[in-house]
């Protein structure tokens, strides 16, 4: 099948990559396709951190060696039978633009698989420039990919959500994913706007969970609860279950965030509700936690201080910052005029690039660099590497032992007996 | 004090002769008489920085502003605009000069006072607001808990307060993004009424309180300081020291006295001995106003009234804004016996305007006593009072209209408003705008505005009373700023054509020495001797209701 994939999203590289392995001739047409001609090029992710995900370049190279995957020219890709779009979820314009343009070049049938997080009502207003009857027919599939798994996650899926209002498109789109749909335990089908519903309310209530425990790590800080012992008591009830349950210092990540941001201006626009709005804000305040912890240990001021901080990336094996809670802390710190020194294992780069030389930055491509010298360590993101560190060389290195853990993965006893000063996320 | 003035060498008593000749024989000739001569808008009305003065519905005629600019000349107003500009201690009783408009000098500016150069220090003290503002706006100004400051309480009284709310209301469509999640609130009355509702509101955590005071030692000021710095303790549990670093900025002409209250060096702003508190927006007393619209608002604010400065500074007498409403103010006070003055801007965001003005005019110029030491033997600042024109409708406007009180009114009123807005509230606009020209026009002409003769005694209209209309193109920071700086110059004007100082403010003194011997006589019984005895009269009873007796 001859399919062209459009935006320069995680799931447009997913969908290119995996389709071209299993014998689709697929087109590319990622990047400024407007107007620009990449014909015969092999083009690649122009984020980092979609790049960076593991076995997708791989799995995209082998797809250009086999000449089944191809970067075309916007003319060729839109007389194409299949578009995959995988756009930003500020690109809706462009994409309605785009699906005019697929509606000119008159293919018929003609399926348009829209994977992109453009809101509730998005499918059914691309769908009103095709022609339906002709067999000309929109269909939504929620991105539910994960940054750092998102190629399994696209070959082995636990469940599929189609929203699709159209008999011959269903069967079109199951077989092009019958590769991937044998792990299916659960196929659902539904209206184009349930879908874009479904996808929003599961990213909401996400943020539920962790706005709530969040909420009640703070509240067993003020009490001399450890929330650690509430948290796994909490999961023992099924209903609950231990998803997304783990306090920290804030989630980010671009999606996430946006989605979310997306949700909460409809139910406040609306319904005047401003639930998820609170959570953002919440959000934001919790990223700044470790600061504040700082803060106060150090008598509300940190000038001249040297704070080291480990993990960048808003989540482990990711090198995104986007809405990371290391940003909020590193501009709360130099604000403060502190110096600080940044270790991650794939992100420093990214951070090196939005804050250039700087007189208070120090990069370190060594953690016990990082500390040399520092008043305090803040762990922000839970890296594997970061689980067991030499401690006997941390206090060694560090100025002071002070370490603030904003995602609770020390024993805070052990960490005490060490000689630190320890602060978690609710952890006594 | 018969000097010898200008090319027609009369003495400021001739001036005054030939004026009051000249009033007699225009008092019998009505407004709606006067408003039908041609070109009359014209010649009564002029232009400077995005303001319009329109002097046409005054009881005046062309002749009468050339009159009134030979008493001006006569006064040697030309000179002490020089010497107020300079930097000469035109503030006599005091000793010191009042140099506001030095607080508006573009950075490349020089004024030596002294020997020394103000406007570096200046600058210095707006840079060092500006790094406040960014910080705060940035969100990194921290409390006790390292959460972000969102509310900012400025503590202040008289010049301290009135300046920067009215500034605050009048620009608050200007504030910038950065601004809009930070609250911005005024505490001024000595008895906590204010402070004591809102402190129950607040968030200790993520409050700053700004203490402006040029003295440090103004007891409502410090009174409320004190409030604010027990409630924060008792919040926190924090040492004192680190609460008043992370809670408190002093703004202050006296370093000293703040530091002694506990405000570090690096949290206080500075202005100076030469600049009055009723002048003092400009300074860093106006550090709320810059945290509420921005820096570079505020900046604009300052370049309009710098530029009101130079046209006052440098426009012939005849076209000078403020001498021409200051003269009309004369005119009206000494000539035609006028003693009431109502201030009534026709727009929601100059509803301080009356309080600020009430300050700028009665304190400068509230004086019987000249520079030399003699009594004047001329009515000096009128009582001044105001509302939004609109509500004011409501109000008092009765009394303006067929009151046995003569009064003389400045409508303020902006053309363009709501232009990025909804259609609807640019009506309700044009709705004020026609409101506050048909007022004009019926004090002016009374009757005469109808076609018809009024159907009874009750309603009848005899019109004549007079009015500016100040047509601001539209209300912006620039415009703001020009506006006030008018008033500003026009009471210096006044106050030189009476000879009196308008920068002291000696009849506030005695009673606050006064309330200080009484606050003691209150707290210990028996020691009311040297009190008058309806004083001992009322401190009886208030003792026996205090100690419950029935």
């Amino acid at each position: 099948m001859k399919i062209s994939v459009w935006g320069d999203e995680l799931a447009a590289w997913v969908v290119a990559a995996q389709l071209s392995a299993f014998g689709n001739e697929v087109q590319l047409c990622a990047g400024e396709v407007w107007g620009r001609s990449e014909a015969g090029k092999s083009i690649y992710p122009s984020h980092k951190s979609i790049s960076a995900e593991p076995g997708l370049m791989e799995l995209l190279r082998e797809g250009y060696d086999s000449g089944r995957l191809r970067a075309v020219g916007a003319e060729e890709a839109l007389s194409a039978p299949v578009h995959w779009l995988a756009m930003a979820p500020d690109q809706l314009d462009q994409a309605v633009e785009l699906v005019q343009r697929i509606a000119q070049a008159g293919v018929r049938p003609c399926l348009v698989v829209n994977q992109s997080n453009f809101g509730i009502g998005a499918s059914d207003r691309l769908q009103a420039s095709l022609d339906q009857v002709a067999g000309q027919a929109v269909v939504c599939l929620p991105d539910t990919l994960q940054e750092g798994s998102a190629l399994d996650k696209f070959s082995q899926p636990d469940a599929l959500l189609v929203g699709c209002e159209d008999e011959a498109a269903r069967r079109w789109l199951m077989s092009l994913l019958r590769p991937f749909s044998g792990s299916v335990r659960q196929l659902q089908l539904m209206t184009r706007r349930e879908a874009e519903f479904t996808k929003f309310a599961v990213t909401g209530m996400l943020a539920l969970r962790l706005g709530y425990i969040n909420e009640l790590a703070n509240l067993a800080d003020l009490l001399g609860v450890d929330i650690e012992v509430v948290r796994q008591g909490m999961a023992t009830d099924e209903r609950i279950g231990s998803h997304y349950l783990a306090p920290g210092c804030g989630f980010g990540g671009q999606h996430f965030t946006q989605y979310i941001e997306g949700l909460a201006e409809l139910l406040s626009e609306k319904r005047r509700s401003s639930l998820l709005e609170t959570v953002l804000a919440e959000n934001l305040r919790q990223m700044e936690l470790p600061f504040r912890k700082l803060w106060q240990h150090y008598d509300c001021d940190l000038k001249g201080r040297t704070v080291a901080i480990w993990g960048l990336a808003f989540k482990p094996g990711v090198a995104s910052i986007d809405s990371a809670p290391a940003l909020r802390t590193i501009e709360a710190l130099l604000a403060q005029g502190a110096r600080v020194r940044l270790h991650d294992p794939e992100a420093l780069p990214e951070v090196e690039k939005r804050y250039g030389a700087h007189p208070q930055i120090d990069y370190s491509r060594d953690a016990y660099e990082a500390v040399e010298d520092a008043d305090a360590m803040l762990l922000l993101t839970e890296w594997p590497e970061y689980w067991s560190p030499d401690f006997e060389r941390l206090a060694q290195r560090m100025a002071s032992p002070v370490i603030v853990d904003g995602r609770n993965v020390y024993d805070p006893g052990l960490v005490r007996e060490l000689g630190f000063a320890y602060y978690g996320i609710g952890r006594l | 004090m018969n000097r010898v003035c200008g090319s027609n060498e009369l003495s400021t008593d001739s001036c005054w002769q030939v004026l009051s000749t000249h009033a007699e024989a225009l008092k019998p000739r009505h407004l709606k008489e006067l408003l039908a001569e041609k070109g009359r808008f014209e010649a009564l009305s002029f232009r400077h920085e995005g303001l319009l003065l329109d002097l046409s519905r005054q009881r005046i005629v062309p002749e009468t502003l050339k009159r009134l600019m030979e008493l001006a000349e006569a006064s040697e107003l030309p000179r002490w605009i020089e010497a107020l500009f300079a930097g000469e201690p035109v503030n006599d009783t005091e000793k010191r000069p009042a140099l506001h408009t030095a607080l508006r000098l573009p950075q490349n500016a020089s004024l030596q006072l002294s020997g020394q150069d103000l406007v570096p220090d200046v600058h210095a003290n707006l840079a060092r607001m500006a790094e406040m503002v960014t910080q705060l706006h940035l969100r990194q100004w921290r409390g006790y808990t390292g959460e972000p400051i969102d509310t900012v309480v400025n503590i202040g009284v008289g010049g301290s307060d009135l300046g920067p709310v009215m500034a605050c209301r009048a620009l608050a469509d200007f504030q910038p993004e950065a601004a809009q999640g930070l609250n911005i609130h005024f505490v001024s009355s000595m008895d906590g009424s204010q402070l004591a509702g809102l402190l129950d509101r607040l968030n200790p955590a993520t409050t700053l309180f700004i203490v402006s005071s040029k003295s440090f030692t103004t007891i409502d000021t410090l009174a409320n300081a004190e409030t604010a710095r027990r409630w924060l303790a008792e919040a926190s549990g924090i040492a004192d020291e680190v609460l008043v670093r992370r809670h408190f900025v002093a703004v202050t002409a006296s370093p000293e006295k703040a530091a002694q209250w506990g405000v570090p060096q690096d949290n206080q702003l500075h202005f100076w001995d030469w600049t009055g508190g009723r002048y003092s927006m400009w300074s860093t007393i106006g550090f709320p106003i810059a945290l509420k619209i921005g820096m570079d608002n505020f900046r604009e604010m300052l370049a309009g009234a710098h530029s009101m400065d130079e046209h006052f500074r440098t426009a012939p007498l005849g076209d000078n804004l403020a001498v021409l409403l200051a003269m009309v103010g004369v005119w009206n006070i000494n000539l035609l016996d006028y003693h009431a003055h109502a201030i009534l801007p026709y727009d929601g965001r100059l509803a301080h305007l009356p309080a600020y003005l009430e300050q700028l005019e009665m304190e400068s110029n509230g004086k019987s006593v000249r520079r030399d030491g003699s009594l004047s033997e001329r009515r000096t600042c009128p009582v001044l009072w105001g509302e939004v024109g609109p509500n004011a409708q409501h109000a008092f406007y009765q009394l303006l209209h067929q009151g046995t009180e003569a009064v003389m009114s400045d409508f303020v009123v902006p053309v363009r408003r709501y232009e990025a807005r909804s259609e609807t509230l640019q009506r309700q606009h044009q709705l004020a705008l026609a409101n506050c020209l048909a007022q004009a026009r019926v004090l002016a002409l009374g009757d005469a505005a109808l076609d018809a003769e009024p159907a009874s005694p009750w309603q009848q209209y005899s019109g004549n009373q007079p009015s500016t209309v100040l047509l601001l193109d539209e209300l912006s920071p620039r415009t703001f700023g020009a506006l006030i700086a008018l008033y500003e110059h026009k009471v210096f004007v006044q106050a030189v054509i009476w000879g009196i100082n308008p920068f002291d403010q000696w009849g506030v003194e005695l009673g606050k020495k006064m309330a200080t011997r009484m606050l003691e006589v209150l707290g210990a019984a028996g020691s009311d001797e040297g009190m008058d005895l309806p004083t001992t009269g009322l401190l009886a009873e208030i003792r026996r209701l205090r100690s419950g007796e029935a």
